[in-house]
């Protein structure tokens, strides 16, 4: 077994290789990314860890959170993550309309967040509710039941705007 | 029809459906009598308030014939006793659409075995039923259906009893971005003995706000039902609007719904099968999964604009000539099904990650057929269900398409049946690219008829989907029904992990990879 994991890390034909388009948009993430990290030190000691809550989502806003953590985002090298437990968190970060039957479970995962936390209304529809605002299963947006810190629009908001809101953001609160 | 022990009060063909009326007294008897004769599936069942027009309500069950490309569709009317002989007894794949019924429109199975509310939790009030035209609702009653505190009649979960038996309750937060969903694993040691689910926390009243929109508006939320489906479901909603209509999507336009409906299967198929390695503690193929996805969907970005493949789908065709790309797909799927190669070798060689999916969530062929399992998770289990095969649309015939059927029915199984639907992805992309089409892309001027209705469906990536839509009479939305694929296939994962230990369920949920939101609806 050993030596297969060794073969396959080293062996040429199972390396990540990156096409060109990727190596562009590397350089930008990696130059915004450094920036925030500054901005992370700063407030947090070295460490942003985010809380994700699904409150409704179409399922698209979350992928886009995940993968922030691939390869080519790989956030966690910059001292930001998304952890298991509200209490280990510093920012919830929220997606979705706020379905009604989400509500309760959102105000309990926020309560259990420690302070001092921010709160992010991730995606159109966590904004404002989106396409589904009026209808009658949802409360239409993050601020309506909790007080919100920061918006990311988008429909939905790709990776590399998350992470670039995330960094304006967290420059003002410097 | 003589041999038949029910009668047939009227009945009409449109295209491939076959629409059959019966006294509801005979609902059951017809639907049994279907199934048996026509070797048929139970593809979806659901409810129209007609009572403006007829005063009555109406069911409808879907069967579909897949030998003769076919779909009969039986229907009753149900007035003043609003309670109509529950099918789930003879066809448990009814069980969720009867209790669905029941919490839109009020509508009683008679002998449904657990009769229990599916969609609206405790505290959403009693006797309010939102799909009925005349449906409203105060906002006293919606702020208590949010707070979530009154708790009328608690929902009652299946409960095994004995020495040594647990309860852990899992969700509806996860510990990772997942979706909201609530789970409860009755475990002696590590071993699950039962698993019961409870969903619907992402509902968002989606069928009832495609009545506020018109149709073209609808095409917006049809791709926001469920997200990694954004095409699979556009693409249906699509269809049943213009099977309505009589609409014939020029040859151009439904190469390209091909086209990207097979992309949408890929970006789903690659990281699914490295979401699986998460699974399974095997990083490095978790890790080359994602590349790999993220790179598809950064093609996806650049050809339609959006990395969710949404915007391509309108009625009656596509917005964007997608073809005139066709370099870029060509040259960034060379590149990528290099890496996916490399990706599956890795996988195929890692003995410990195949060892953790072999008889893993397995889930026999009797028990899929029974609750009407689709898609990717049927075909594993031995059951050749794939809408591009049983009833080909867009351009599945003339690729001359063949579904992979495999028979373990385990994660592994599930895996391999991704592989191979990735595989035969690849080959129709290139093949498609390969091709010449006229120039349209959108078809001429159409008028939208009153009273008429029709289905759509697609194979999305996660199995069969479908779209049933009804104009008013002012050409308007009268009722538009949708069902994923993931609303079928959940019940799949009490029998899947029943056995397994714990630790196995986090790999099967992968194996399946269900949605939430396309579910709740
Ligand atoms: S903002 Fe868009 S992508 Fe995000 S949850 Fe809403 S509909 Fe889905």
């Amino acid at each position: 077994m050993l030596k297969h994991i060794i073969k396959n890390l080293c062996s040429r034909r199972n390396t990540i290789s990156i096409c060109p388009e990727d190596i562009t948009a590397e350089h930008e993430l990696l130059k915004s990314l450094e920036e925030l990290r500054d901005d992370i030190d700063a407030i947090y000691g070295r460490s942003l860890r985010i809380r994700q809550v699904d409150a409704g989502s179409c399922n698209a806003c979350e992928w886009e959170c995940t993968a922030l953590s691939n390869p080519i985002y790989d956030i966690q090298r910059f001292g930001i993550d998304f952890v298991a437990s509200p209490r280990h968190a510093d920012m919830l970060l929220v997606t979705g309309p706020v379905s009604r039957q989400m509500e309760l479970a959102l105000k309990k995962t926020y309560d259990a967040v420690p302070d001092p936390k921010f709160v992010v209304a991730c995606g159109d529809c966590a904004f404002n509710g989106g396409i589904y605002s009026g209808s009658y299963a949802v409360t239409g947006g993050v601020s309506k039941v909790l007080k919100v810190d920061l918006v990311i629009p988008g429909c939905p908001p790709s990776p590399l705007k998350i992470v670039t809101s995330l960094l304006a953001f967290l420059k003002q609160q410097r | 029809m003589n041999d038949q022990n029910y009668r047939v009060l009227s009945s009409e063909t449109r295209l491939n459906e076959e629409y059959i009326e019966v006294a509801k007294e005979d609902f059951r008897t017809a639907c049994v009598s279907v199934l048996k004769r026509h070797d048929a599936f139970l593809r979806l069942m659901f409810c129209t308030d007609e009572r403006a027009y007829t005063g009555c309500f109406r069911i409808y069950a879907v069967f579909s014939d897949s030998r003769i490309n076919r779909f009969i569709v039986i229907n009753s009317a149900v007035k003043d006793n609003l309670a109509y002989p529950s099918i789930t007894p003879d066809i448990p794949a009814a069980h969720w659409y009867e209790r669905e019924i029941k919490d839109m429109f009020g509508l009683v199975p008679e002998g449904h075995p657990s009769p229990q509310r599916l969609v609206f939790h405790e505290s959403f009030p009693e006797g309010s039923f939102p799909l009925r035209k005349d449906w409203s609702i105060s906002e006293d009653d919606l702020k208590q259906w949010s707070e979530g505190m009154v708790v009328k009649e608690p929902y009652k979960f299946m409960r095994v009893e004995g020495e040594g038996i647990f309860e852990i309750p899992v969700g509806p937060v996860h510990a990772g971005i997942i979706e909201p969903g609530h789970f409860r694993f009755s475990a002696i040691g590590e071993t699950i003995f039962y698993l019961d689910s409870r969903f619907f926390y992402t509902h968002k009243g989606i069928e009832k706000q495609f009545e506020k929109l018109s149709f073209g508006t609808g095409v917006y939320l049809s791709e926001r039902v469920s997200g990694t489906s954004s095409f699979s479901h556009s693409s249906a909603y699509c269809m049943a609007f213009e099977r309505m209509c009589g609409i014939e999507l020029p040859d151009r336009a439904a190469a390209i719904r091909t086209l990207v409906t097979e992309m949408e299967r890929l970006y789903n198929h690659i990281g699914d099968i490295g979401n699986m390695c998460a699974g399974s503690g095997l990083t490095l193929g978790y890790a080359k999964g994602a590349l790999i996805k993220e790179r598809l969907m950064q093609l996806n970005e650049r050809v339609t604009g959006s990395r969710y493949l949404r915007g391509v789908n309108t009625l009656g065709g596509v917005e964007s000539d997608i073809l005139q790309k066709s370099d870029d797909i060509r040259s960034t799927l060379a590149h990528v099904v290099k890496d996916y190669r490399d990706f599956m070798d890795l996988i195929l060689h890692s003995l410990s990650h195949i060892e953790r999916m072999e008889t893993t969530g397995y889930v026999a062929k009797d028990i899929a057929a029974a609750l009407g399992i689709t898609g990717l998770a049927a075909r594993a289990s031995g059951i050749d269900d794939d809408m591009r095969k049983c009833h080909p649309h867009l351009l599945y015939e003339t690729l001359g398409f063949e579904s992979n059927v495999l028979t373990k029915g385990d994660d592994y199984a599930r895996m391999l049946a991704r592989a191979a639907d990735a595989d035969r992805s690849i080959l129709m992309i290139n093949e498609l690219l390969d091709m010449h089409f006229s120039k349209d892309l959108i078809a001429g001027s159409y008028s939208v008829p009153s009273m008429q209705y029709a289905l759509g469906y697609s194979e999305s990536p996660r199995g069969s989907l479908f779209y049933w839509v009804k104009s008013d009479h002012e050409g308007s939305v009268f009722r538009v029904k949708l069902r994923s694929p993931s609303y079928c296939n959940w019940s799949a994962m009490p029998f899947a992990v029943n056995g397994d230990i714990v630790p196995d369920f986090p790999l099967t949920n992968k194996s399946f990879n269900l949605s939430y939101s396309g579910c709740d609806m």
